[in-house]
């Protein structure tokens, strides 16, 4: 009889206990997966964000608008690769209470800084420069409402309305752009910026924000001094920030989201770690007498207490494994909803290996004890019990 | 029959007065359905208070106009004309001097630090005139004054000093090139506009170049809730394209903006608690195979099944109502009243307070209830099918 033989027998010799502890550890398992996912994709875009990009913005809040003007002024600022600029567009397509994003853009300037996230087909992407209406929507989007290339759609802003007084534009869908990897979000859509300007009844040659790509990350510091600089004491003085920070500002925004996701998977690891724990101190003073006799037979101590250890461990990676197993089969129901707000959720190898660690953490906290106790078991009070 | 009563009763004290020999397995039951009660509370809190929050600011006597599908005030946009037309309409109160009572605003967004993150984020800037003072319920000044007409200043909402910095009474902020300074801190009870920043809205068109333009008109109803004269006005003019709805329907709308809340909490509290009943089960089981003799003596001696069926499943109700109860005093004692600020469908934060209710109690403590009555059926059904024999079986 091996070791390992021996642990799995003690683990199943009561199924019902067996079993009921086995679903609390999946129960923690399956939450700390789909939770961990979950935070690790609402932080995708501070990940993601390149170090060579960088967003100026109105000084007073990203909401109020900049000068058309200012773009030729930036682009020659020194050490800047290409700049787009971009409006909020305040988009929706037939339900007001569905938001897209939607950004009336250089579309000359795009893919410049934005090439490396998003991809658009070059021959679709000279159709677009083509065609004044044209519109290029985010795979995630075009699928939500089976919009095809060569589509023609009406799309209403809860913003702008055009200088007739409708506020519904009509569009020639031209191309369906999909991410470098799916962990980008293809829920946005991009207009043109040029015909935007022209129909809105605001008028104005205002932009709202500029996308920044420098020749090199090491020279952003003197191009965001350089920017600002050049518009202080303007009537719109502008900020320029790092595009990582600016993610991240804006996610704080939402509020401390993270902290509430911790502090869920910390309870819930909590409850497991009490219910296991003292399941497994109660399993292993039931056996007292039958490790008394075993070291009688002349089991050794340090067997003994790596087998009882081995016993919780096992216990914690059977149902570690098939909680985050679960959560993996969960995300993916959740991936194939139309138009969820965040791009693909997925168990990235970071979090399958921290599980692993959690797992050997959990398994060494709640065997230390029984274990520790098997070791130092006296053979004669074992056997003189009752 | 009153016979088979008092044996139940006899039972369920022997059960609970026993609970102390099993300490730490009963303790980790508790513990166990305390931390999900604890959850489910945190989660309800907060979405109960933000809703709170919102819902105070809107009223039945006040209708707000927006642009149609603007679905916000910062996305709306009002020239003087159209503000001019629909406040010539049906159905609006007016004041002594026989003028229709309305406030033409100005909302736009600025920066503000948050004290929790000290990061930048969206704060809402009134612009407002007397009459949109006067329109507001339960508002008053608590500190300084309100602004003068014509300059730069700005009266701040008493959740803005308790989640911003830098807009104390006397400091002086700046908004791009113009300078602003705080004479006032104001008070709604505790409502969103709380969160705002109020200046004179003439002021603050010219300021952030906005000409004439208004986001948004606020009217006071003849009649609190009849918002029909509005609507037939704007139905029948073809200049006016616009949506009309009392303030309280507005703002009930944003206030579930973070409905999904109660979804998540519900969601997570109920697979929390499938873990914490494999422990009562856990507990309830040890409970019985250590009572084994106990209960087959008091079979032999003549007490029924069904007095060791409640028994066992009190013992468990009893641990379950400790946990739902020690939960709700930890939940209450950290959670309720605590501060928060997100973002709101305004696209500007909101600051709310976690708010806790009886009726969140109630919904709390039942889902403790559940837990222990689950935990405690099977191993109560086990007890009571305990063969007598075992009362004779000398030791174990």
């Amino acid at each position: 009889m091996s070791d390992l033989y021996l642990i799995y027998k003690n683990l199943i010799r009561k199924p019902l206990r067996f079993f009921l502890t086995l679903f609390a550890i999946f129960v923690a398992f399956l939450i700390y997966g789909a939770l961990t996912a979950f935070d690790t994709a609402f932080h995708a875009g501070v990940e993601l964000s390149a170090d060579d990009r960088l967003i100026t913005v109105n000084k007073i809040n990203f909401t109020q608008p900049l000068p058309i003007s200012y773009v030729r002024k930036v682009e020659a600022v020194d050490g800047i690769a290409a700049v787009v600029h971009m409006n909020w567009f305040g988009g929706y397509y037939q339900d007001p209470k569905t938001q897209i994003q939607t950004f009336a853009v250089d579309q000359t300037k795009l893919l410049s800084v934005y090439g490396d996230d998003i991809i658009i087909e070059p021959a679709e992407h000279a159709a677009w420069l083509q065609n004044r209406q044209g519109l290029v929507a985010g795979r995630a989007v075009a699928e939500a409402h089976g919009w095809k290339v060569g589509d023609r759609i009406p799309l209403s802003s809860n913003i702008f309305s055009q200088k007739d007084g409708r506020t519904s534009w009509d569009f020639d869908i031209v191309s369906i752009y999909t991410g470098s990897s799916a962990q980008i979000d293809t829920n946005g859509i991009y207009i043109r910026y040029d015909y935007f300007n022209e129909t809105n009844s605001f008028g104005g040659d205002y932009i709202g924000w500029m996308g920044i790509r420098t020749k090199n990350p090491s020279l952003n510091e003197k191009v965001i001094k350089d920017i600002d600089d050049m518009f202080v004491n303007s009537p719109y003085e502008t900020e320029t920030v790092p595009e990582k920070a600016f993610v991240k500002g804006f996610l704080s925004q939402l509020g401390n989201i993270s902290l509430m996701i911790t502090s869920v998977v910390f309870a819930a690891f909590f409850i497991i770690l009490v219910v296991v724990g003292f399941s497994m101190v109660l399993a292993v003073k039931e056996r007292t007498s039958e490790i008394g006799v075993m070291k009688t037979l002349g089991f050794r101590s340090g067997r003994l207490f790596r087998m009882v250890l081995g016993e919780s461990f096992m216990l914690v990676f059977v149902g570690g494994t098939l909680g985050l197993w679960a959560a993996t089969g969960f995300l993916g129901l959740l991936n194939n909803v139309p138009q969820f707000p965040v791009p693909d959720i997925i168990l990235t190898q970071a979090i399958i290996l921290e599980s692993i660690g959690i797992m050997a953490l959990l398994g060494l906290i709640t065997g230390i004890i029984p274990a520790a106790y098997a070791l130092r078991l006296n053979i004669i009070t074992a056997l003189s019990r009752r | 029959m009153i016979n088979s009563f008092s044996q139940i009763w006899i039972v369920i004290q022997m059960n609970i007065r026993s609970l102390p020999q099993r300490f730490w397995m009963s303790f980790a039951a508790v513990l166990a359905v305390s931390v999900v009660v604890a959850v489910l509370l945190s989660f309800l809190a907060m979405s109960n208070g933000f809703k709170k929050t919102l819902e105070g600011a809107g009223s039945e006597e006040v209708a707000i106009v927006t642009r149609s599908g603007s679905k916000s005030e910062l996305n709306s946009v009002l020239s003087r004309d159209i503000v001019n037309i629909i406040t010539t309409a049906p159905g609006i109160a007016q004041n002594t001097a026989g003028q229709p009572v309305y406030s033409p605003e100005l909302y736009v967004v600025v920066d503000g630090i948050k004290k929790s993150s000290n990061t930048k984020a969206n704060l809402p800037m009134r612009g407002i005139s007397a009459a949109g003072f006067d329109l507001r319920d339960h508002v008053d000044i608590v500190a300084g004054r309100m602004f003068e007409t014509g300059t730069n200043q700005i009266i701040a909402g008493e959740a803005v000093q308790r989640e911003f910095s830098g807009f104390e009474l006397g400091k002086t902020v700046r908004f791009g090139k113009t300078e602003w300074t705080v004479v006032g801190i104001f008070s709604t009870g505790g409502s969103a506009f709380e969160s705002e920043l109020w200046a004179e809205a003439r002021t603050l068109q010219s300021q952030f170049r906005r000409g004439t333009s208004f986001q948004t008109v606020r009217i006071r109803l003849a009649e609190p809730g009849d918002t029909d004269g509005l609507l037939a006005m704007e139905k029948n003019d073809p200049r006016l394209s616009l949506d009309i709805q009392t303030e309280a329907e507005f703002f009930k709308e944003q206030g579930e903006a973070i409905g999904g809340m109660v979804y998540l909490g519900w969601g997570l509290s109920i697979i929390m608690g499938l873990g914490a009943l494999a422990g009562a089960l856990n507990t309830m089981y040890t409970s019985v195979s250590s009572r084994e003799q106990e209960i087959a003596t008091l079979r032999a001696i003549g007490f029924s099944n069904v007095s060791a069926f409640f028994g066992t499943l009190s013992e468990s109700l009893v641990l379950s109502l400790m946990g739902g109860i020690f939960g709700a005093v930890i939940a209450y004692i950290f959670m309720d009243g605590l501060s928060s600020s997100t973002m709101g469908a305004g696209f500007t934060q909101v600051v709310f307070t976690f708010k806790l209710s009886p009726e969140l109690f109630r919904q709390a403590v039942f889902l403790a209830l559940a837990i222990g009555l689950v935990g405690g059926i099977f191993p109560a059904w086990r007890a009571a099918r305990l063969p007598v024999v075992l009362a004779f079986r000398g030791g174990v």
